[in-house]
């Protein structure tokens, strides 16, 4: 795990939508990732493409507050994983550590992704 | 939890959150607190401060600790309140600014109810199927539709609104079309059964009445051609009007309203107007007011049934009148000719108005066929036409046009019931033009053979295609004659002779009669030849259908040839023996049967210009008493003069060509 700061991911797709996000974990660790790949969660979608201006399209950044920083850095990896494998070509296996998993899972419910 | 073993893995707890949530209802009625006060701040416009995350997770808690039921109720009676209270502000609004408020809070609605479905998502995910509630957004439609469209208040004011800028567009007034667009589409967004309910079925009934009246203003003052265009006006708009502002599926009930109110209602009266109506369009060539008619009677059950009956019995009736009509028998050229006209102004009709309709096309045809058998003389009428074209109608013209007027010619030929009348007539004529050569064009003539075997078969043409044969075979037989026997012939007359075969050719019988010794000589001749390179046949000379050119010397040396019948040249023959002789005498003569005869001499003597006899007495008439003397004194201003024989009956009969000089 890195320390605090930014932390990049690969850009596997294009920015066809247009720039990125910043989601910030419980801790306090920011992920910035393109906004295709949040769209991944259709919870983030519906955030995101939600008329009426919330605070976080505004100001481009997502706060979870029940989110732990090792949980939110595997769903954006699961985000990019999910773009890359989405049209077919190949198939790999996500890797879940399995101590993590309930905590995944659940955040995934919340996230809807 | 540490222990013994390996520190691979390390042991997890599960804690759900890093905020304890607690489950108590004082907490959820806290949470429901956030989210109510967040949907008002939605309604209000006041979304900026509100983080969608925290509201999500807020709805989240709820839903996962069982109190879903508390937000959706929540939701339902937050969102009833505040419609109740957009109801109020609508109602309120000023005459013309009431659609416009309507609109307005409208967009509002949907805007925030997506906003809350958002936030909702996880209510509307989980809670909602399972306990089977309305998912969030046709709530939303619902409570609008109940508590905005359907109060009292609105709902009778909407539809007036509405009705009242359909009625001033349709008077000529311009409306605001956009705004029309976006409350049609509310209607159709809150479910087809509120748009045809509470709009479409009373805009219908209006629309109904609308025309109803307007029609009945219209029939009353426009003649039938204004009616149509007016007709058509109104049908054009009411379908732009639905592409601009109403739903797709109303443009087939508000047309058909229309069809019915301006078309149906009042079919009869239009195709029956005075001065006006279908028959005038048909006699005056009116393609476009046909054209429209058709278009728009075509609608509507029985219209264009209506137009082909009108049109039928018109048919019917000037057809029989036209073959009716004394004055047009005596030519038999211009009956075919109108016939032929009134067929090619129909066609034209139906192909331009009617658009090549088939069973416009039937109609037609049926009518010709009554009426061309109403006069039994048709098909008479129709060999005489194709013998005026052949013989002369058709001279200059090129083989297109020649095949256009025998097409034509074939048309009314398949509507005639007694073809074999027209069959007999036509070897007649055809017999005529052929052995007096008086046809234009071989391939003309052919080409009609054809297209009535096409039609016929070739039962039907067999003789008259013998007769071409024949006269083909005849040209080849006298060359051949000449060339054998010219020396044997010397200065005799010229003979040209016409082979008929009996039974192709129409012939009457022919009682002989005598013939000049010059000619006879000649004639035998010939037989002998002809018998000597056929064998087992037998030849009579056809006397009443032959012609013969003699030169003539006058009184004061003035030289003529005469081209008469072969009666006439025996007759003619004889003064070269005598100056005069009795009636008796030439009968005696000539053995010419005595009706012939009495013609023949009324035609060398009566005639003016024509007389090379003299008759004693002078009177109009031949009697067996006359005495006939050569002429003298006769003068012609041309060389070459034809003396024709004064006709009996109309079926004259064909010639045969004879050429014996005299002097």
């Amino acid at each position: 795990m890195l320390g605090k700061g930014d932390h990049h991911q690969p850009q596997e797709e294009e920015e066809d939508t247009g720039g990125v996000v910043k989601l910030i974990s419980a801790e306090g660790f920011e992920f910035v990732i393109d906004k295709k790949a949040a769209m991944v969660s259709n919870t983030l979608r519906n955030m995101l493409t939600s008329p009426g201006g919330f605070s976080e399209t505004r100001q481009g950044e997502v706060r979870f507050p029940e989110i732990p920083t090792h949980i939110l850095e595997k769903i954006c990896q699961y985000f990019y994983w999910s773009l890359h494998y989405s049209s077919g070509k190949e198939t790999a296996e996500f890797p879940i550590e399995p101590e993590i998993t309930l905590e995944l899972m659940m955040a995934a419910n919340y996230l809807d992704t | 939890m540490s222990g013994g073993g390996p520190p691979r893995k390390r042991n997890f707890k599960i804690e759900a959150f890093k905020h304890r949530v607690e489950l108590d209802p004082k907490y959820a009625e806290r949470t429901w607190k956030v989210l109510e006060h967040a949907i008002h701040e939605i309604y209000n416009h006041n979304a900026s401060g509100l983080s969608f995350e925290e509201l999500y997770r807020s709805a989240y808690n709820m839903v996962l600790h069982k109190y879903g039921e508390k937000l959706y109720d929540g939701l339902q009676n937050t969102m009833t309140w505040r419609l109740k209270e957009i109801s109020k502000s609508i109602e309120a609004a000023q005459g013309g600014l009431f659609l416009e408020e309507l609109n307005a809070k409208w967009k509002d609605h949907n805007k925030a109810l997506q906003m809350i479905r958002d936030i909702l998502m996880y209510m509307d995910r989980t809670y909602v199927p399972s306990f089977h509630r309305t998912p969030v957004h046709e709530l939303g439609l619902n409570l609008w539709r109940d508590h905005i469209i359907h109060s009292p208040m609105i709902l009778s004011r909407l539809l007036d609104t509405l009705l009242d800028l359909i009625h001033r567009e349709r008077m000529g007034e311009v409306i605001n079309r956009g705004l029309m667009r976006s409350i049609t589409k509310m209607l159709m967004d809150l479910g087809p059964a509120v748009y045809q309910d509470d709009f479409e079925k009373p805009f219908l009934a209006v629309s109904a009445s609308f025309y109803s009246g307007e029609s009945q203003e219209f029939i009353e003052c426009c003649d039938c051609g204004n009616y149509l265009k007016k007709a058509e006006r109104r049908l054009n708009e009411e379908m732009e009007r639905v592409s601009h502002y109403l739903d797709a599926g109303s443009e087939a009930k508000i047309t058909s309203v229309v069809e019915k109110e301006m078309i149906a209602n009042h079919m009869h009266r239009l195709v029956h107007m005075e001065n006006s109506g279908l028959v005038n369009m048909l006699v005056d060539d009116k393609y476009r007011d046909l054209g429209r008619m058709y278009a728009l009677f075509r609608r509507v059950p029985d219209g264009l049934s209506t137009i082909r009956d009108v049109m039928t019995s018109y048919l019917r009736e000037t057809g029989k009148q036209l073959v009716m009509d004394p004055e047009s028998l005596k030519d038999p050229v211009e009956f075919v000719q109108r016939l032929l006209n009134e067929k090619d102004k129909h066609d034209k009709i139906i192909s331009v108005a009617f658009g090549n309709d088939k069973t416009f096309q039937n109609a037609l045809n049926s009518s010709f066929e009554y009426f061309i058998n109403l006069n039994n003389r048709s098909p008479e009428f129709i060999s005489l036409y194709v013998d005026d074209k052949l013989r002369k109608g058709l001279k200059g013209a090129t083989e297109e046009d020649v095949e256009v007027i025998l097409d034509k010619v074939m048309m009314l030929f398949r509507y005639l019931q007694e073809k074999d009348v027209f069959e007999k007539y036509y070897k007649q004529h055809l017999a005529k033009r052929l052995l007096s050569g008086k046809t234009i064009s071989d391939d003309a003539e052919r080409s009609m053979i054809v297209k009535l075997k096409t039609e016929c078969g070739y039962q039907f043409t067999s003789k008259l295609e013998g007769m071409f044969t024949d006269m083909k075979t005849s040209q080849d037989t006298m060359l051949d004659f000449y060339a054998k026997k010219s020396e044997e012939l010397g200065d005799g007359p010229t003979l040209d002779v016409h082979i008929l075969t009996t039974g192709s050719w129409p012939t009457q019988p022919s009682p002989p009669c005598n013939l000049p010794t010059e000619i006879l000589t000649v004639c035998e001749k010939f037989r002998a030849y002809y018998l000597g390179t056929h064998n087992g046949r037998r030849l009579t000379w056809q006397t009443n259908m032959g012609t013969a050119d003699i030169k003539a010397t006058f009184g004061k040396g003035q030289k003529h040839e005469l081209n008469v019948s072969t009666y006439q040249m025996c007759v003619l023959m004889l003064f070269n023996n005598a100056d005069g002789l009795t009636y008796k005498d030439i009968e005696r003569d000539t053995e010419i049967p005595a009706s012939d005869l009495k013609r023949c001499l009324q035609s060398l003597a009566c005639v003016k210009g024509k007389n090379v006899l003299r008759k004693e007495p002078m009177s109009k008439d031949i009697s067996e008493d006359d005495t006939f003397y050569f002429n003298d004194k006769f003068t012609s201003k041309l060389v070459k003069v034809k003396i024709g024989t004064v006709v009996a009956q109309k079926e004259s009969e064909p010639e045969k060509q004879g050429d014996p000089p005299t002097g």
